[in-house]
């Protein structure tokens, strides 16, 4: 990289994340105002006030422009959706890790302002209300997580709309849509009447945000004094003032419209997992070629502006939680991911020379954020996949792999267009959607072994006493395996009913209360359906919930079936007992259930084949089950750092886990579990059928010698291998245990050691000890051949 | 364990090998001291197609050794001292019978990578290297691994409380390991350090 970048690279690792709360104090001053507009009429016009009033940042080296906050990692808050308490400011400013500042004026203006206004009336006050003691108490117990309570759903990704299309455009294409709206015939005109003024809007928002950005460029510039930051400051302007209002019309233009609308987007709401480029390297590669064509750029140039863009990434913290815990973990990533490669639209190889120019920009940069991933098809070149495995190899997480091909054949199962599932690819961690047409909407991990813990228990949650389940039987009384999973499938059937009965009445509390018209303009056919991103609008509407801890939930039964049923070395009464009080004084016990039960991760099918049936009674429980926006439910299993929570609520379980401990991660095996090496882990993890997801997580750890020599070849195959077996993802952590432990002791030193969690990177230092020790633990891959 | 048990093993990992180019390596201990079993296998194999590699000392009845070489793809052939004497005094066997069977191998057009234990003080002076050269070149054995000694083994006879009977050796330094490699290079050898 250059000096500039590297200045901008230096400080933004360097500045700390803290508090801003211009954007709660102006959205509650607008709110506080204006009482008579339709609900998303007033959604347009907080944040066209937003827009108007935040305060513009231009740094002295920056080419690509705009923040969020006020100044590089300034986060703000989003009140109308959960309203920190005086309490949690507290903790965000002293807790040990993930720190923000927050200062004695935010503190003042949060009491006498935003917290008087919001109580009652934010997103998370509404749902809870609305929520019953059913859906309370499983919630409560950790059988599963309510993502919509503290952010807003997202999960969404830009298609190619703005790299073709300027706001002005979107516009006209709404003034045409409300042209055709029918009064006469349609009850619902009036709803999409006031839907689509409001999209309009919010384009006039953004221009405006754009447009001021132009005039403080002009204004620097004129008081610039030296000539080469005058005529760049002069270009920002120009800028500016064509993008996002008009298409972009060179690569400088195309990646400071993204920058806007992806401002616009994580502006209006706090949506889940930010908001993503696309396909990144197709979209600009247009744009790439006709600037080195005509020579009005170089490829150091175009590298230049990416890395600017990079920055601005890394410099927009993920705004932080309510309702914390000082001992609880946050993570300042705010799960941009950048696909490269992949497929184009008519199935040919995606990959191009922007790709690989994206592929050195990572490596480069070495930041938290954006996170990066291969879409790697089968029609995609080795050296693509070799050069993503290189900066794979240095350490830091970054990128992870996927197999395009699965995710296109995961997407034409959901019902999508064929064309439509190959411009997709995957958000967040591993989820796969359908880029610029789909609103695909997490809503909570959902924990499979506690599950299992509630039908061993009849019902009762055996870490509270309290019944959060259904009374399935005594297992004691259960004389075949069979009739113990039947418990375990009707407890799990109860259990789901509880979760999508209240993510029923959530999403209809967002459509109608929390709609993102600006997110709404981008994402085709809200504008041609008159209707909300949050309501139904996109083409295509998904609901996920993720099942967490397959592996830890497959060797527990494995467990129960090999030494109770088959062997029957060990009695039902026995074990659950030694549950009961977490193994103590049954040391010898455990450990033949640690040591001497057939486990997922080993290429066994005696353990596999229960991983089938957990997989596929989670899935017959979840998949196909209608939302409330025309779409329905899927599965996928992705944990985050999910399974630790999981994991601490959930006693001692009978693959001889103690309690509290983390369950196994995305579909890893149990940590510790694979003792036969990533071939057997793949041949495992394969007997998920992938193409029934929408995404899961395979985390491999391996230390960074396996690299050296012919190694990249060799993990290149692995991968290949687990593709060819239709994997759908594939991360690698290169670290030593050494180095993780001399980080765990001497935190200062590693600060900017970067590890890969489970879907995303984070520093090792920021990690509570639990994390660190469960990152520690997952089996060290010693060699691939021998 | 049975063939079939083995066989059930080795086609697992099926799909590893077509990405690799990989296959089953039938190694020891002498694999041709059980030579009812190895046979066995490498026809299971054939039949199969799975790519087979033996890894031998060469010191195997030269019948069963032209009896396997048409089922084996690839052969990891031992040439440890060139010397005979000498090479009865590390190993315990003279090595005529090894010379001639490598000789037949390679006559009858057998695939061989020749591989070189380096043992400092024990087969690393210049005569032997040497000596290797002028026996192998003529057989148009051009595939040479040099593998340079270890002492991982150590800590496991400490843990047994054996003394290992190697103690007194030392492991090739890697410039030691460069100088000797350079030195079959020059002869247009093609070599590996470890493999």
């Amino acid at each position: 990289m250059n000096e500039r970048v590297s200045r901008m690279r230096q400080a933004t690792i360097e500045t700390k994340p803290w508090l801003s709360i211009e954007r709660a104090k102006l959205i509650t001053e607008f709110y506080s105002q204006d009482k008579t507009s339709s609900i998303p009429m007033r959604r347009a016009l907080a944040f066209q006030y937003l827009m108007e009033n935040k305060e513009i940042y231009i740094g002295k080296d920056e080419l690509i422009v705009g923040e969020r906050g006020c100044a590089p990692k300034a986060t703000p808050t989003f009140p109308e959706l959960c309203c920190h308490s005086l309490e949690d400011f507290e903790i965000l400013n002293v807790r040990e890790k993930t720190v923000y500042s927050v200062d004695e004026s935010a503190r003042k203006i949060q009491k006498d302002e935003v917290i008087p206004y919001w109580r009652g009336r934010s997103m998370r006050d509404r749902i809870f209300a609305e929520m019953t003691p059913e859906w309370k108490n499983a919630y409560e117990a950790g059988i599963f997580t309510e993502f919509m309570e503290q952010r807003a759903p997202g999960h969404t990704v830009l298609g190619d709309v703005m790299y073709r299309k300027g706001l002005l455009d979107l516009k006209e294409d709404i003034a045409a849509a409300l042209a055709k709206l029918d009064d006469w015939n349609d009850s619902e005109a009036s709803d999409r009447r006031e839907e689509l003024r409001a999209m309009s809007t919010s384009a006039d928002a953004v221009i405006r945000f754009a447009e001021r950005h132009a005039e403080k460029a002009e204004e620097l510039a004129a008081k610039e004094t030296d000539p080469r930051r005058r005529e760049e400051l002069r270009r920002i302007a120009e800028v500016c003032r064509q993008v996002p209002a008009h298409a972009p019309r060179n690569f400088w233009e195309a990646v400071q419209a993204y920058w806007f609308t992806h401002l616009g987007v994580v502006t209006e709401l706090n949506t889940w997992d930010s908001f993503s480029p696309g396909r990144f390297d197709q979209h600009l590669a247009p744009f790439y070629q006709k600037d080195m064509e005509s020579g009005a750029l170089t490829r150091e140039q175009a590298k230049e502006l990416l890395e600017c863009l990079w920055v601005k990434f890394n410099n927009q913290p993920a705004p932080p939680k309510v309702g914390v815990t000082a001992a609880e973990s946050g993570t300042y990533t705010d799960f941009a991911n950048i696909n490269n490669g992949g497929l184009k639209r008519d199935g040919s190889d995606g990959v191009n020379d922007v790709t690989y120019l994206i592929l050195d920009v990572i490596d480069d940069m070495h930041l938290l954020q954006p996170s990066s991933n291969l879409q790697l098809s089968r029609k995609n070149p080795d050296a693509f996949l070799k050069r993503g495995l290189e900066i794979v190899s240095e350490g830091w997480g970054q990128p992870s792999i996927f197999n395009a091909d699965m995710v296109v054949e995961e997407l034409l199962r959901q019902g999508k267009q064929i064309q439509d599932a190959r411009c997709g690819g995957i958000s967040g961690c591993v989820e796969t959607g359908a880029f610029g047409k789909e609103a695909y909407i997490l809503t909570g991990y959902f924990n499979l072994p506690k599950v299992l813990e509630v039908t061993l228990n009849n019902g009762v949650d055996p870490c509270t006493g309290k019944k959060i389940g259904k009374e399935t039987g005594d297992a004691r009384g259960f004389t075949s395996y069979e009739q113990l999973f039947a418990a375990f499938r009707e407890q799990l059937h109860y259990l789901v009913d509880v979760k999508v009965r209240g993510n029923n009445v959530i999403e209809r509390l967002y459509a109608e209360f929390m709609p993102a018209p600006f997110l709404s303009l981008l994402v085709d056919d809200c504008i041609a359906k008159g209707k909300d991103y949050n309501a139904g609008g996109p083409r295509y509407n998904t609901t996920y919930i993720m099942g967490v801890g397959p592996a830890t939930c497959t060797d527990s039964l494995s467990a129960i079936k090999h030494h109770i049923f088959d062997r029957k070395t060990i009695s039902m009464d026995d074990l659950l007992q030694a549950l009961a009080h977490n193994f103590e004084g049954k040391e010898k016990l455990r450990l033949s259930l640690w040591n001497k039960t057939p486990k997922f991760g080993n290429d066994d099918d005696y353990a596999d084949a229960i991983l089938s049936d957990v997989f596929n009674a989670f899935f017959d429980e979840v998949d196909g089950r209608k939302n409330t926006k025309g779409g329905c439910y899927h599965v996928n299993y992705l944990s985050t750092t999910c399974h630790v929570y999981f994991g601490s609520m959930t006693g001692a379980t009978p693959d001889g886990r103690r309690a509290g401990e983390p369950h196994s991660d995305g579909i890893s095996p149990a940590q510790g579990a694979d003792r036969k090496g990533p071939t057997a882990v793949i041949k495992s993890a394969s007997r998920l059928d992938h193409a029934r997801t929408g995404g899961t997580l395979l985390n491999q750890k391996f230390s960074p010698q396996l690299f050296e020599g012919d190694g990249i070849d060799k993990v290149a195959q692995l991968v290949r291998s687990y593709f060819r077996l239709d994997g759908h993802h594939i991360q690698f952590n290169v670290v030593t245990a050494d180095t993780l432990h001399a980080a765990q002791a001497n935190p200062e030193k590693y600060r900017d050691l970067i590890v890969r969690v489970a879907g995303y990177s984070d520093y090792f230092c920021d990690l509570t000890p639990a994390l660190q020790n469960e990152i520690i633990s997952r089996t060290e891959q010693e060699a691939l051949a021998r | 364990m049975t063939v079939p048990e083995v066989m059930a093993e080795v086609l697992k990992d099926q799909i590893f090998f077509d990405e690799s180019g990989g296959g089953v390596t039938i190694s020891g201990g002498e694999p041709l001291v059980q030579t009812v079993f190895v046979e066995a296998l490498l026809a299971a194999c054939r039949a199969r197609r799975i790519r087979t590699t033996l890894d031998t000392s060469g010191f195997a009845d030269p019948d069963v050794l032209r009896r396997v070489s048409g089922q084996v793809d690839l052969f990891l052939y031992d040439l440890k001292v060139m010397n005979s004497e000498r090479h009865q005094r590390f190993t315990g066997v003279k090595n005529e019978l090894i010379l001639q069977n490598l000789k037949m191998l390679a006559e009858r057009g057998c695939a061989i990578i020749i591989r070189i234990p380096v043992i400092p003080g024990v087969n690393d002076d210049g005569g032997n290297f040497d000596a290797m050269s002028e026996f192998l070149s003529p057989l148009g054995l051009r595939n040479i691994d040099l593998l340079p000694y270890h002492k991982l083994g150590s800590d496991k006879y400490q843990r047994l409380h054996l003394s290992s009977p190697m103690e007194e050796f030392e492991p090739p330094t890697t410039q030691q390991m460069e100088t000797y490699a350079a030195r079959l290079k020059r002869d247009g050898f093609t070599v590996r350090i470890g493999g």
